[in-house]
């Protein structure tokens, strides 16, 4: 078997050769398959479709919360704020690294790294670099209060019922 | 016909157990240094480790074996780890309570945990060390510098297998360390809060985070791991055993004029290393047997060199 020489391109100095072009074409081909292959994996670990708490709920009718409540739902993670005809529902995950505050005298407590906040969420101590988000609330047609926890509102912002 | 006649069956019986024997003790027990050399040269498991090391590295304060401690904690995690796994369900209704049941009710079961348990925290500690040995003996200089960046990434599987394995009992410590845990995550510029939401699978920790945590403690990291390892431990023979000072491979004066007289030229499988034996021993010596159980013992080399480079005729360089 004659086997050709190595060094065949070189003695073709610069002309484009069936080597060379076979060599970029498998070189594109392996990279570019290298990339392709990151990048789809990548986008396939990133869920699409989530299956725990959702964003939006309903939380039932207004008269569940009387004046003055300040009621802490764990599961949703937000607490319902009614001050006469106001309504309001604020975070309740610590904006330091996610624990659940817990509802106390002077506003909410996070009991992980200490972190304090007033009633209406506004940090007065500990870790928290933020004030606790409050979130759109809004009446649904059947009369069921929905807390949408993808939209953020500005605090003290109630929805009259 | 033939003179050779069948053995009688009985004849065969008889032989039968020895046959058996023969068949899995092939060959005698050396009895020689050479011998010796040659067994652990040719078996697959032996051959991890060299025929030949170090006087420094025969001292068990030299690298107190952290090492080799970190691997074999990392045997016993993954024994016991597959044996948890036939009673585990990474689910979050059920982890809870089979973790309980692995407790108090499977045979073996709370030994098993409490293995696994006690084992990896003693692995992230041991891998610790070892790197706090590594870096104080100064072994991470070249030309160990590469071996150094494979034990960093080690050390970084080896917490991220912890930090995975911590969520899987799924009680209120495990939930809340991961909710911590992954904030600080989520505190990672730019691509924090994506980063985030990828090892969770959610907004909070849930089911998709544990069923997460599971396949990337159980499958995931571990061959990561193994690999690393494997590459790990191949680069410590390829760097010239462990680290010792500089001075420790300057031979003195006497030594360097000792020559090889053993070492018959039909035990030579090439030339080079005929001329090698044939030199003072100098630098090379450490390994020196490991050269003359070469020839007769492996196939390599002890057969008509008629190889040719791959890149020649399979690759498209031959197009």
């Amino acid at each position: 078997m004659k086997i050709p020489a190595r060094n065949a391109v070189e003695e073709n100095g610069d002309a484009i050769t069936r080597r060379r072009v076979l060599a970029w074409f498998s070189g594109f081909g392996l990279f570019g398959s290298l990339i392709i292959t990151a990048l789809s994996n990548l986008i396939f670990i990133k869920p699409r479709a989530t299956y725990g708490q959702p964003n939006r709920f309903s939380i039932g009718k207004p008269e569940d919360f009387p004046s003055g409540a300040r009621v802490s739902l764990d599961t949703q993670r937000v607490c319902i704020v009614r001050d006469g005809d106001k309504l309001a529902a604020i975070s309740t995950t610590c904006t330091h690294l996610g624990c659940i505050v817990s509802v106390s005298e002077t506003g909410f407590a996070c009991p992980c790294h200490g972190s304090r906040y007033d009633q209406d969420g506004n940090v007065t101590g500990g870790p928290a670099p933020r004030a606790l988000p409050w979130y759109q609330v809004s009446l649904a047609p059947n009369g069921e209060i929905e807390v949408d926890k993808d939209n953020e509102i500005e605090a003290g912002s109630y929805l009259r019922v | 016909m033939s003179n050779q006649t069948a053995p009688s069956p009985w004849k065969s019986l008889v032989e039968l157990p020895a046959n058996v024997w023969h068949s899995i003790f092939r060959n005698p027990l050396p009895s020689s240094d050479l011998g010796r050399a040659s067994t652990s040269f040719t078996n697959f498991f032996l051959h991890l480790h060299p025929v030949k090391v170090h006087r420094n590295s025969l001292k068990a304060s030299y690298t107190l074996g952290l090492g080799l401690i970190s691997f074999f904690l990392f045997f016993i995690l993954v024994v016991t780890g597959v044996l948890l796994m036939f009673y585990y369900v990474p689910s979050t209704t059920q982890a809870y309570d089979r973790m309980l049941d692995l407790r108090g009710t499977v045979a073996f079961g709370i030994f098993l945990r409490n293995m696994h348990r006690w084992s990896a925290h003693g692995m992230v500690a041991i891998v610790f060390l070892h790197m706090c040995r590594v870096f104080l003996t100064g072994s991470y200089k070249p030309p160990r510098e590469f071996n150094w960046v494979l034990g960093v990434l080690l050390l970084l599987v080896t917490l991220f297998m912890s930090f995975t394995g911590y969520l899987l009992p799924w009680d209120q410590l495990a939930f809340w360390a991961i909710t911590v845990g992954t904030s600080i995550a989520g505190y990672a510029p730019v691509f924090g809060k994506q980063i985030k939401f990828i090892l969770l699978g959610d907004s909070t920790v849930g089911q998709e985070a544990l069923l997460r945590f599971y396949v990337l403690h159980v499958a995931v990291l571990p061959a990561i791991l193994s690999l690393l390892a494997a590459i790990h431990f191949w680069r410590i023979r390829k760097d010239g055993g462990l680290s010792r000072p500089a001075e420790e491979d300057a031979l003195p004066a006497e030594m360097a004029e000792v020559q090889i007289v053993q070492g018959p030229a039909v035990v030579m499988a090439t030339s080079a290393a005929a001329v090698n034996a044939a030199k003072p021993v100098l630098q090379k010596r450490h390994y020196g047997i490991q050269g003359l159980v070469r020839g007769p013992f492996t196939k390599v080399g002890n057969v008509p060199d008629r190889s040719v480079s791959p890149g020649r005729i399979f690759l498209w360089r031959s197009l």
